[in-house]
């Protein structure tokens, strides 16, 4: 008799469990119920019986109706975009120093710690830490200011819209740009060393062959990074919430979260508003996802598997027409 | 190394699934006891806690002999400390306090207490407290339900409001909409215009409070004519505008809400113009309270020297003293104080206890809150809090003093503090109390406070005109709050 070969897939799925419960009980339902609570009258703190409303998307119809939230989304794309742009190309510059054949720079090791640091401190902690930075009437950055002569009087940054936004903007790059840089490092890392060598070998200088082999193989980690960082940007809380309080001067830092958690939270419990906003942000997040992945789809790649498409048809009407003609 | 730190890793993420599994059972566990509390609660369990002062009318309560821990949830430190107080007085107290503190910056501390009290079980808290920016909310408005009135913790309520002569304010505040009392604050909140005695001097030549309270007020009109004279010798008045609206806003008629509208009450509307005011003549050195220019004006480190603060008692106690840049006279601007009557009449702050209704320790939660608020015995809290006896640092003969909502303790009570030049405090703040009302607050006020504030410093920084700032406020409220607006 033969032996029954050992399947291993079973503790693939004992394994997965934990993830699978936990996914389920702390991330689906509360989706699935968000969801529905967006069209109930679900408000107020001690209700917890509801009914769905006459007008399902009436809650929906305020939300869009909504001024504040306008002008959270629209803070919240402008925060992004902000942060983003500097974020990206900082975090390429230094990728492309780190893993350049010709400079080997010294103690890599502790740059990338260093770099990657702002990320490990809580948002809570840098929210301090630059409320005190940029302090009004005195604080290290209006002192800074005023003794190089930039401004005779104090600047109430956290009170001028723009400030406000441009400092909550360079919070998140200055956070996040170490982790960018990592995840482009390890993409680079992967790319068939072979490549380079060749392009040396032909006399490509760094910075040709960064553009025209770096970049162009890091098509998918950069795909990966702009998602989820229009992701994470899209649901930016921590630091508006925290820095400048709630939603800073005249919403000029509401962003789309804060928002929603002012819905909920903030004293009237709406929470059924809250969760439209949230299904709201849901769909504008996917459909901006989507449009990621399409505009950044791998053209060559599409286009080799039409033709491989093309080409398998063609073979197979030939073959047909080859039946076809035997059986005459 | 790889090995031993995946194992690890391994372990502490089943531990955690298997830990939460483990809350979510006993959650429901204690859910099912709970429904089953009224059969438990009648079962003669014999639990002397302690021989606390106990009303001999009181209906009888008894503690939950399975219960173990009494969670209590604050946001400071300060109640917290009450109880270790208590437990080292009664060294028979056989609970273990959790403790659970989260401070209301950002409005942190609601969603918490909440989401807490909402979801009840074994980990709900016993006692909590409410600061009076949101005392509504849970003595009288969305959250009252969850509340244990008094007397169902074994309190005599009546007898001892009128023994201890609480404060009407506090009680007013503390009383549902059914009528019955289920929170009291152990301080008394009435505010007084603290200043700087060598300013005076220096400005008036005389650092008499009952010459100053006649330059500073009453009204806003005077309080102006002194910032002039004041900004003449370089001095401000106040360090920011947010040390006129807490008076402004404790002394107002109405709160934000009148018939389920936004309103906003004219003597609040005008701390728009009072505060462009300030800021158009530079009669303060536009700080925003509890940021670190604020403080720094307390030891006279800003822009210019500051001559003084509107607060209660509690300010000077505990943010004032600690800010002065000294402990004793002679250091910083420590003892260089006094205080005299504000400009206009006010209260602010103050902390409100509660009893959760579905408590299993009513005998000892009610023996807590009695003590705390209204024993008026020397051995009781209210009286420590006053004479500064509650806890006495090292190398000092007493502790900070503070005004307590009882009027008995009030009045066998010292509030000589060295840090006034010893000045007795009371003389000026017991009076002050009568100007306190619980009329003009709303569960919504630190919301709409926070917005409010927000615009005003738009129009005084010249960003908006005055109509806007209004129209932007109303707006802000609408859509964050659904609040009706005109």
């Amino acid at each position: 008799m033969r032996r029954k070969s050992v399947s291993y897939a079973k503790y693939g799925y004992i394994f997965s469990i934990p993830f699978v419960l936990a996914y389920l009980v702390f991330s689906l339902y509360p989706t699935i119920y968000t969801t529905i609570i967006g069209f109930t009258d679900l408000k107020g703190l001690t209700k917890t019986d509801w009914k769905f409303l006459s007008d399902p998307f009436q809650n929906f119809e305020q939300i869009l109706k909504n001024p504040s939230f306008i002008t959270s989304t629209k803070n919240t794309a402008i925060i992004w975009i902000i942060n983003f742009i500097p974020q990206i190309l900082l975090a390429l510059l230094l990728t492309a120093w780190f893993t350049s054949s010709r400079r080997h720079i010294k103690g890599q090791g502790a740059f990338k710690v260093i770099l990657y640091m702002p990320n490990i401190i809580t948002a809570a902690t840098v929210a301090i830490l630059f409320n005190a930075l940029f302090g009004y009437p005195t604080g290290p950055a209006n002192d800074i200011i005023q003794s190089l002569g930039l401004s005779k009087d104090p600047i109430y940054f956290l009170n001028e819209k723009w400030t406000a936004k441009l400092i909550v903007s360079f919070i998140q790059c200055w956070q996040w740009y170490g982790y960018t840089m990592l995840i482009l490092i390890s993409g680079v890392l992967g790319i068939n060393p072979e490549l380079f060598e060749a392009a040396e070998m032909d006399g490509a200088s760094g910075s040709k062959a960064f553009f025209k082999i770096t970049i162009p193989s890091l098509r998918p980690i950069m795909l990966y990074m702009l998602v989820t960082s229009l992701i994470g940007g899209l649901n930016m809380f921590d630091i508006p919430k925290l820095f400048v309080m709630n939603s800073g001067p005249d919403n000029a830092t509401l962003t789309a979260s804060v928002f929603i958690y002012n819905q909920a939270f903030s004293g009237s419990y709406m929470y059924n508003r809250a969760a439209a906003a949230s299904m709201i942000l849901f769909v504008v997040i996917a459909i901006l996802s989507g449009i990621l992945f399409y505009s950044m789809r791998d053209r060559s790649a599409a286009k080799l598997r039409k033709e491989e498409k093309r080409r398998i048809k063609a073979y197979n009407e030939s073959n047909k027409m080859a039946a076809r003609r035997a059986e005459i | 190394m790889k090995r031993i730190l995946s194992v690890l890793l391994v372990v502490m993420m089943l531990a955690t699934v298997a830990f939460t599994g483990c809350g979510k059972a006993t959650t429901t566990d204690q859910a099912a006891s709970t429904a089953a509390a009224p059969a438990e609660s009648s079962a003669p369990a014999a639990e002397a806690s302690s021989a606390a002062a106990e009303p001999a009318q009181a209906p009888a309560v008894t503690d939950d002999p399975s219960i173990k821990v009494l969670n209590l949830w604050s946001f400071t430190d300060e109640v917290p400390k009450m109880i270790d107080k208590y437990k080292a007085a009664h060294p028979d107290f056989p609970y273990e306090v959790k403790t659970t503190i989260i401070a209301t910056t950002d409005g942190a501390y609601q969603p918490a207490l909440d989401q807490a009290l909402a979801a009840g079980g074994a980990d709900a808290p016993d006692i909590y407290t409410a600061e009076a920016a949101f005392v509504l909310k849970y003595t009288q408005g969305d959250a009252y339900k969850y509340a244990a009135a008094y007397k169902d913790l074994g309190i005599d309520v009546d007898n001892a409001l009128k023994a201890a002569e609480i404060a009407p304010y506090v009680s007013d505040i503390g009383t549902n909409p059914d009528g019955n009392l289920i929170g009291l604050a152990y301080q008394a909140t009435g505010g007084a215009y603290i200043y700087r005695r060598s300013i005076a001097k220096a400005v008036w030549g005389t650092d008499d409070p009952a010459v100053i309270k006649d330059k500073v007020g009453p009204g806003w009109d005077k309080f102006f004519a002194a910032a002039a004279e004041l900004k003449a010798k370089g001095y401000g008045i106040v360090s920011g505008d947010g040390d006129i609206w807490h008076s402004i806003e404790n002394s107002s008629e109405k709160g934000w809400i009148v018939d389920g509208k936004l309103y906003l009450d004219p003597k609040r509307e005008e701390f728009l113009d009072l505060s462009k005011k300030l800021k158009d003549g530079g009669f303060h050195n536009d700080t925003q309270d509890w940021q670190d220019a604020w403080y720094a004006d307390m030891k006279g480190a800003g822009k210019q020297q500051i001559f003084g603060f509107f607060g209660p008692a509690w300010l000077i106690n505990y943010v004032m003293a600690g800010n002065s840049g000294g402990t004793k006279p002679g250091e910083g601007t420590y003892g260089d104080w006094a205080i005299c009557e504000p400009t206009v009449g006010f209260s602010w702050g103050g902390t409100w206890i509660l009893g959760n209704k579905d408590t299993k320790l009513k005998k000892t939660v009610g023996d807590i809150i009695n003590w705390i608020t209204l024993d008026t015995s020397d051995t009781g809290l209210s009286y420590m809090w006053a004479n500064g006896t509650f806890s006495i640092p090292e190398g000092k003969t007493v502790g900070t003093k503070d005004t307590v909502a009882s009027g008995t303790v009030m009045k066998k009570s010292d509030g000589k503090l060295d840090f006034l030049g010893n000045q007795n405090m009371f003389d000026v703040f017991v009076p002050a109390g009568a100007s306190a009302t619980g009329k003009n607050k709303t569960q919504y006020d630190e919301s709409i406070n926070t917005i409010w504030r927000d615009q005003v410093r738009q129009y005084t920084a010249g960003k908006k005109s005055r109509d806007q700032a209004i129209a932007d406020f109303k707006q802000q409220v609408a859509d964050n709050l659904g609040i009706a607006v005109d």
